[in-house]
């Protein structure tokens, strides 16, 4: 049997080393995957897996035919005047622009997971500027690493095996000369790769903007030594972090949710910004970049197709076909009942967010397309099945570092099964048909 | 200075090295055996001390304590930082220099391997542990850096 390196699709990381045996029918071997990349590959096999058009006859859901559930999408689309889209994070590039061309069609909103995800930060840095990595670069090169608000061993498992224990192309060690500085306020499971040299920093709850203050007044001036704790943190230890920011080669701040999270404006992401280019533009030499970590696999996809051919990189609220300004977000949408009727494309709002915003809609018609049972398909009015993106079709998906990559096809889908790009086409000429 | 305590200490030169301190050190690092100072075996009076060095040292000849690595699988989550931390691993696989998986099949010096979501103890006859010298012999990487504690080094 032969084995066969291909990307997967388990997180935003896209691993392109893992090696999986097959033999067309079934993945039977899979090396170098970690356990969220291993149940992506046993999802075509999972029970949860859906295969058949499914619609709500009488408060329960009964499989039927594709026009059938075509028909009635058809149905409640034409009594919608603001159709909300949302997800499209686990969909390929392709998909993401038929999903853009499907709210242009039906006048409607249209969002990703970068909302609640790294969105806010691409927002401030079409503002501002950011200096981003790349995967390879961090691999090869860098000599400080900081993880900011992430566990990163929780939640992209390899990721810390990747940047932190790698050998590189340029020198024969590895994790004796590459530093890691983690920020968080929770001791978790990323602590465990910590040496002596380096630094824990146990931030106070919601206190990161505080120490971005000071550092941005303290970072890379002569002799500059910190006298007093900062956000619940030892001035030896804000020191040792002041030390490692000047001496740094090539560092880099890996962006978390738990930065994102806590602070509602976009405030926090700004200082962040200025004070990365602070540190560059007051070094000498080396440099520091960042990385946002994201969950879905194209979170960054989305983002890229949006921008390249609306200007705008979510948040798309379309009208008689073009695209019209707006501040709303699919959160403040929700918040404010301003829409009747939600197509949700490889995700799982209802169980995402919190429970005010899913209940409102939930009590509006939900088309969910998707390969999997999730909360959402449970309560969904029309249900449309799609193969697996990377392992039953191929695409085009972004990386965390907004590399792209060519995904790529191991298995058949179930028969009858499109992808999603052909379940939105197919809803597309459906509309056309009238 | 534990290990000196169990010696002669009469600096007799019979085991080659020049002071009882200097093989104190050499048997910490495993480059001498116990059985190579004459005296301490010959001689009733140091039967004591042979006794509580070879304790000490872990036994020798028959009752050697086996190493074992030790990997709990409903902790290990696959991260793959064992793979690519093993120094024999770097060695013989040139794809874990840059994190990435190990080629299937795999080399026969490879330590680990992450199989289905898991870590996969191939073979132990290759460890550092067992084949290398001096310092390089209190290799821990894989235990030390495991996030979750999940390898355990022990001796059976």
């Amino acid at each position: 049997m032969a084995m066969e390196r291909i990307p997967c699709t388990g997180c935003s990381l896209l691993c392109d080393d893992v090696l999986i045996g097959t033999d067309g029918i079934f993945i039977d071997k899979i090396y170098g995957a970690c356990l969220k990349g291993k149940e992506r590959f046993n999802q075509p096999i999972a029970e949860n897996r859906l295969t058949s058009p499914m619609i709500r006859k009488n408060g329960k859901l009964e499989n039927v035919s594709w026009d059938v559930a075509l028909e009635k999408i058809k149905q409640i689309l034409a009594n919608s005047s603001r159709p909300l889209l949302y997800g499209f994070s686990t969909s390929s590039c392709e998909a993401q622009l038929k999903g853009i061309k499907l709210a242009k069609k039906i006048n409607g909103f249209i969002d990703s997971n970068s909302i609640i995800c790294q969105g806010k930060v691409l927002n401030v840095a079409k503002e501002i500027g950011m200096t981003l990595t790349t995967l390879a670069e961090v691999i090869n090169k860098t000599d400080l690493i900081i993880l900011w608000g992430s566990n990163a061993a929780a939640s992209i498992p390899r990721l810390l095996n990747k940047i932190l224990f790698s050998r590189g192309k340029f020198r024969m060690t590895g994790r004796e000369i590459k530093t890691i500085i983690i920020i968080d306020p929770v001791k978790t499971a990323s602590f465990g790769v910590m040496q002596l040299r380096d630094v824990a920093l146990h931030i106070e709850h919601g206190k990161d903007l505080e120490l971005i203050r000071v550092l941005k007044e303290e970072c890379c001036k002569k002799d500059s030594v910190l006298e007093k704790s900062v956000a619940g943190i030892d001035k030896e230890e804000l020191n040792r972090l002041l030390l490692n920011l000047v001496g740094a080669e090539n560092g880099v701040i890996f962006v978390g949710q738990g930065i994102l999270r806590t602070h509602s404006d976009d405030n926090i992401i700004k200082e962040l910004l200025e004070l990365v280019q602070l540190i560059n533009s007051r070094q000498e030499k080396g440099r520091m970049s960042l990385a946002l970590l994201g969950g879905h696999y194209n979170m960054i996809g989305f983002e890229q197709v949006a921008l390249s051919i609306t200007g705008k990189n979510h948040s798309l609220q379309f009208s008689d076909n073009n695209l019209i300004e707006t501040k709303d977000t699919i959160i403040n949408k929700i918040e404010k009942d301003d829409f009747d009727c939600s197509i949700i494309v490889g995700t799982d709002p209802i169980s995402h967010f919190p429970f005010s915003l899913s209940k409102n809609m939930a009590s509006k018609p939900i088309i969910c397309i998707d390969n999997r049972k999730s909360a959402t398909s449970d309560i969904a009015d029309v249900i449309l099945p799609s193969a697996i993106t990377g392992i039953e079709c191929e695409g085009l998906a972004y990386r965390f570092d907004h590399v792209p990559m060519q995904l790529k096809k191991v298995l058949d889908p179930p028969s009858g099964i499109p992808t999603d790009e052909e379940v939105l086409n197919q809803i597309i000429q459906k509309l056309d048909v009238s | 200075m534990e290990l000196y305590k169990y010696l002669p200490q009469t600096n007799c030169k019979k085991c080659g090295k020049p002071t009882c301190m200097s093989f104190a050190l050499e048997l910490l690092q495993g480059k001498v055996k116990i059985s190579d100072c004459t005296p301490l075996i010959e001689e009733v009076k140091y039967k004591e001390k042979y006794e509580a060095l070879k304790e000490l040292l872990g036994g020798e000849g028959g009752k050697e304590k086996q190493l074992h690595i030790e990997i709990d699988e409903d902790l290990c989550d696959g991260c793959g930082i064992c793979v690519t931390a093993c120094p024999v691993n770097a060695r013989y696989c040139p794809p874990t220099l840059s994190g990435k998986a190990p080629d299937v099949p795999h080399d026969k010096h490879q330590l680990f391997e992450v199989k289905d979501g898991k870590c996969v103890l191939l073979n132990l006859e290759h460890c550092r542990r067992l084949e290398a010298g001096g310092r390089e012999r209190e290799c821990r990487v894989c235990e030390i850096y495991c996030p979750r504690e999940a390898i355990e080094i022990i001796y059976i």
